[in-house]
């Protein structure tokens, strides 16, 4: 394989990949990326046996081919570099050849032959939505995700395409966030799948603000592809529980509350929480909330928000992270909470069709 | 059978010489208990030096030297008749025994089955005497030149026993013994220089005039006694000594257990009992190592219970028990009532027992045991491993190390309270090995922390205290978990129900064995609802096997609840971490998980020193 590549975009192409393959491990072959070039592409590929991810960045290939290379000590090579064009050429051992401005490199590498085969972007059904709508779903529900592992459904967030619309969902049984979005697919294709939070992460890393992504169902496996890059994640297998059944149905009485506001307010007055005693006070009264988190040996904080509310007083107590969570993650100026008393849950619902439902904290 | 020994005229008594025979079986078991004797005997006659030489494991030779008071020769000859002693003298000696032999059995008993030889000369004398007795039978009694002091060498031990030379094992097993008795004497009379030399080569040469201190060091090296808290604490007549390992430093069974009792090893049902109940509950298997000397009015205490006198028993078996519990408790700053219950507030000051009237309240070294304070009296200088002795000191804060904080770690102070019993002064997390491990820089070593055993201990803590308080906080859950348990577990649990939901576990029975989970302790976060329930159940089975504090039933709960909240990820962010560390400095006892599993090692800088060879 020979070829030669712009070195900005050929880092840029191995920094979007890198981050996939394993820093350590038994299997040396998934430190390293796969690089293949072929039709004026070098198509640069890692993975971690969960999630693959590949990225194609445009090149002059004199020989096609391909080689394997460890990834993190090939982008640490591109990074130092000078800028300007880079000249790669493996041999049959796989041992590469880089020259760039004044420097030479060779790096050993391995044969493609142990390299695991990475899906390709192709499906039964397929879906598309912009990317930066997509990543705003992801942003508004995947806090929620459940971290105990004996639940693994609860371990990823749902993507449940269905009536016309993608709903996606994350819980871990404490609360639940819940964002919806209207896209065009066939009524044939409705799907849930249940996407692990590592690939979440990832996607939300990568995705860009706008352009085009289509998703891809395969077996056990999803498929995201977008500008010059595809990543595939396996599955959680399993089936989501019923999320439809913990929102409640009704509300007694609705709050207007300013978003920042509210934010700040939690914040100042969460200060004198402790892992000890996690938990926030709400009262709600006319047009006025009042905050406060009482920890004995820590002290007492309190603060007011204006809100419009004309309805009966409620108490509620809530931990303060839960409460948060939402309020970072969205970016309307005012947010509604639905109550019904001091012990029923709470919902809390912006503009965009977004719900997310918060059990109260109990005192004895 | 029964019928002949009936039988007039079969019934004898037994000539001195199977006497002796038979009371051999019971002193002298193998080459070791000799030594033990010899080196007894050797103290007793005031020896300042007592030189111990053994050939093949002590089957052939075993020879121990003393520069004592010696004998004259119709107490030398004396010496080798049965019954025959110069430690007691009437009845009522029996009952205040000073000496560590008394019993007048142990030279007789040796003579009978080895060819055996004394020689002895009391300084004032101008020639000694030399004895040499053959299987009991004494062959010869003469004048000799020999130094002052006592010269004892037992050759061929068992040679006319065939059975018991059968029993004996490898040499190498023979030895190890030797080396164990010989360690204890060693440990138990730091003024008296002692050596072991085994088949010609010297093992030890320990010299006279020691501390204990210096005595430990000498014995086990160095190393030995990082980790070891000086002991030394004393109710009414009833002393007790010596260093006590934090609970973290612990071993597979009592191989580091060396418990003196009046400078005896001795030991006792009560002192085992004890031992258990200073230390919180430690991992089954695990012991912790300690090094006690109790003394007390020798008339409160009968060695006389065991022909090796291993086993001692006490007059006032509950006082002693309290002493230990109390030194051993200061010393490492741990009481079982002080961690447990949720008494905010002092901890070490509270954790010594009230003293007995008379007593000031912290008399911490006693006459009876030499020095346990270093030169200067100052504990912590010798026994490096950071702690609450050094806090005091810690008013003006050592400055963070002057090199940058590497990449990984960033600074972390952690010394909140004066009082805490936080073990280390200042730590920095270095970072995360293995995924799990985390690893922290102090001043004297570094410390590897499980961060499972450590969230168990923090979270165990935690709801304990917030149960003292009554201010558990339920998470209710979005959907109610149902969990069916096995029937025996679901008898468990129904019956303890009550406790349960206290704690701000909303589980309710919901018919047959299942049970319904509406709400968990907020603090506990994320907990799988099955295991938890399951091994709420499973711990109540085993409950009440042992006597504790009147909460024994919260202590359960919720040591089975952390364990199951406790097994979530293990990967922490920086900031996680951090504040697991800090928050485990700031537990009652951060040495151990709530199931006594250790939660940090330690490792000296000194050791890494050693290790490195420099």
């Amino acid at each position: 394989m020979k070829f030669s590549i712009p070195r900005a975009s050929f880092f840029e192409g191995l920094q979007k990949v890198q981050n996939v393959a394993s820093n350590k491990g038994s299997l040396m072959i998934l430190q390293n990326a796969l690089l293949h070039a072929e039709e004026g592409r070098l198509c640069i590929t890692t993975t971690d046996l969960d999630i693959s991810e590949r990225c194609y960045v445009e090149c002059e290939i004199d020989n096609p081919g391909s080689t394997t290379l460890p990834v993190r000590r090939l982008a640490g090579i591109i990074r130092e570099l000078d800028e300007g064009r880079i000249l790669f050429e493996t041999d049959d051992e796989d041992v590469t050849v880089l020259q760039g401005g004044s420097s030479f490199f060779k790096i050993i590498g391995l044969s493609t032959r142990d390299f695991p085969p990475v899906p390709i972007a192709e499906g039964k059904f397929s879906y598309s939505i912009d990317q930066g709508v997509f990543r705003e779903m992801l942003r508004k529900t995947c806090y929620a995700v459940s971290q105990d592992e004996t639940r693994r459904v609860l371990n990823g967030v749902l993507m449940a395409f269905k009536d016309g619309k993608l709903t996606m969902v994350a819980t871990d049984g404490r609360r639940l966030s819940l964002v919806e979005q209207e896209i065009e697919f066939p009524a044939e294709a409705e799907i849930e799948m249940i996407l692990p939070v590592k690939a979440v992460s990832e996607l939300m890393r990568v995705l860009g603000s706008e352009g085009d992504l289509k998703i891809y169902s395969q077996k056990n496996q999803a498929i995201f592809e977008f500008g010059d890059i595809m990543i595939s994640s396996k599955l959680i297998d399993g089936v989501y529980p019923n999320y439809r059944q913990v929102i409640p149905a009704s509300s007694e009485e609705r709050v207007v509350v300013g978003r920042s506001a509210l934010l700040s307010a939690l914040r100042r007055v969460s200060v004198v929480t402790t892992d000890k005693s996690n938990s926030t006070k709400l009262t709600f009264s006319a047009n006025q909330l009042v905050i406060n988190s009482n920890t004995p040996d820590v002290g007492e904080g309190r603060d007011t928000v204006p809100i419009k509310y004309a309805g009966k007083e409620i108490s509620i107590v809530f931990n303060p992270e839960y409460l948060m969570d939402p309020l970072k993650n969205i970016d309307d100026d005012e947010v509604f909470i639905e109550l019904n008393d001091g012990h029923s849950p709470a919902l809390i619902k912006c503009s965009v069709p977004f719900i997310y439902v918060l059990m109260p904290l109990r005192i004895n | 059978m029964l019928l002949r020994m009936l039988r007039d005229g079969h019934i004898r008594l037994l000539s001195a010489h199977v006497a002796n025979k038979i009371a051999a079986g019971e002193v002298v078991e193998r080459p070791a208990s000799v030594v033990k004797e010899l080196v007894e005997n050797a103290i007793d006659a005031g020896a300042g030096r007592v030189d111990i030489a053994v050939t093949a494991g002590g089957r052939k030779l075993i020879a121990v030297s003393d520069d004592g008071n010696g004998m004259g020769r119709d107490d030398a000859l004396m010496s080798i008749e049965r019954q025959a002693t110069s430690k007691l003298r009437d009845v009522d000696d029996i009952e205040r025994i000073d000496t560590l032999g008394f019993r007048g059995e142990a030279l007789p008993s040796i003579a009978s089955v080895s060819r055996f030889t004394l020689k002895t000369r009391r300084p004032q004398d101008e020639s000694g005497t030399e004895i040499a007795v053959l299987g009991g039978r004494l062959q010869e009694a003469r004048e000799a030149g020999v130094p002052p002091g006592t010269t004892v060498e037992v050759r061929d031990l068992f040679f006319n026993v065939p059975a018991r030379r059968k029993f004996l094992r490898a040499y190498q097993t023979e030895q190890a013994h030797i080396r164990a008795v010989f360690t204890l004497q060693a440990l138990a009379h730091p003024e008296v220089g002692l050596s072991l030399t085994a088949d010609g080569r010297e093992l030890y040469r320990l010299p006279q005039g020691a501390s204990l201190e210096e005595r430990v060091r000498d014995v086990f090296g160095e190393e030995f006694r990082v980790g070891l808290r000086p002991v030394g604490k004393r109710r009414g007549d009833i002393a007790v000594t010596g260093f006590a390992g934090l609970p973290n430093v612990t071993r597979n069974a009592r191989g580091e257990q060396y418990v003196f009792v009046n400078r005896r090893p001795a030991t006792a049902p009560v002192i085992a009992y004890a031992l258990r109940e200073a230390y919180p509950p430690l991992d089954r298997e695990r012991r912790p190592v300690v090094l006690l000397f109790i003394d007390l009015p020798p008339d409160q205490v009968d060695v006389n219970v065991h022909p090796a006198k291993r086993e001692v028993r006490f007059r006032q078996v509950a006082e002693v028990r309290e002493a230990i519990i109390a030194a051993i408790g200061e010393a490492i700053g741990y009481r079982r009532e002080a961690a447990d219950s949720a008494t905010t507030g002092g901890r070490l000051g509270d954790a010594s027992l009230p003293a007995a009237a008379g007593t000031p309240p912290h008399t911490p070294a006693v006459p009876a045991v030499p020095a346990v304070t270093g030169p200067g009296g100052s504990t912590h200088a010798v026994f490096p491993y950071p702690g609450a002795e050094n806090l005091p000191e810690a008013a003006t804060p050592v400055p963070a190390p002057i090199s940058p904080d590497p990449p990984t770690g960033r600074g972390l102070s952690l010394l909140p309270v004066p009082e805490s019993g936080a073990p280390w002064r200042w730590c920095r997390l270095l970072g995360q090995a293995a995924g799990r491990y985390l690893l922290l820089e102090t001043d004297d070593g570094y410390v590897t922390v499980d961060p499972r055993a450590a969230r168990e201990r923090v979270l165990y803590e935690r709801l304990m205290e917030a149960d003292a308080q009554g201010a558990t906080a339920a998470q209710r859950l979005l959907l109610p978990e149902t969990v069916r348990l096995a029937p025996a577990d679901a008898a468990r649990l129904r019956n303890h129900l009550k406790i349960v939901q206290k704690m701000g576990f909303a589980v309710e029975e919901f018919g047959g064995d299942h049970f319904i989970v509406e709400a968990l302790p907020d603090l506990l976060g994320q907990v799988p609802c099955r295991a938890l329930l399951e091994n709420i159940a499973h711990d109540l089975e085993s409950a009440g096997a042992r006597r504790g504090s009147e909460r024994w039933r919260e202590e359960i709960v919720a040591k089975a609840a952390c364990r199951a909240a406790a097994g979530a990820a293990e990967k922490l962010t920086q900031e996680q971490a951090e504040q697991l560390v800090s928050a485990l400095a700031l537990t009652r006892m951060p040495y151990t998980c709530p199931r006594g599993r250790p939660t940090m090692i330690f490792t000296s800088y000194r050791e890494l020193e050693r290790k490195f060879g420099r």
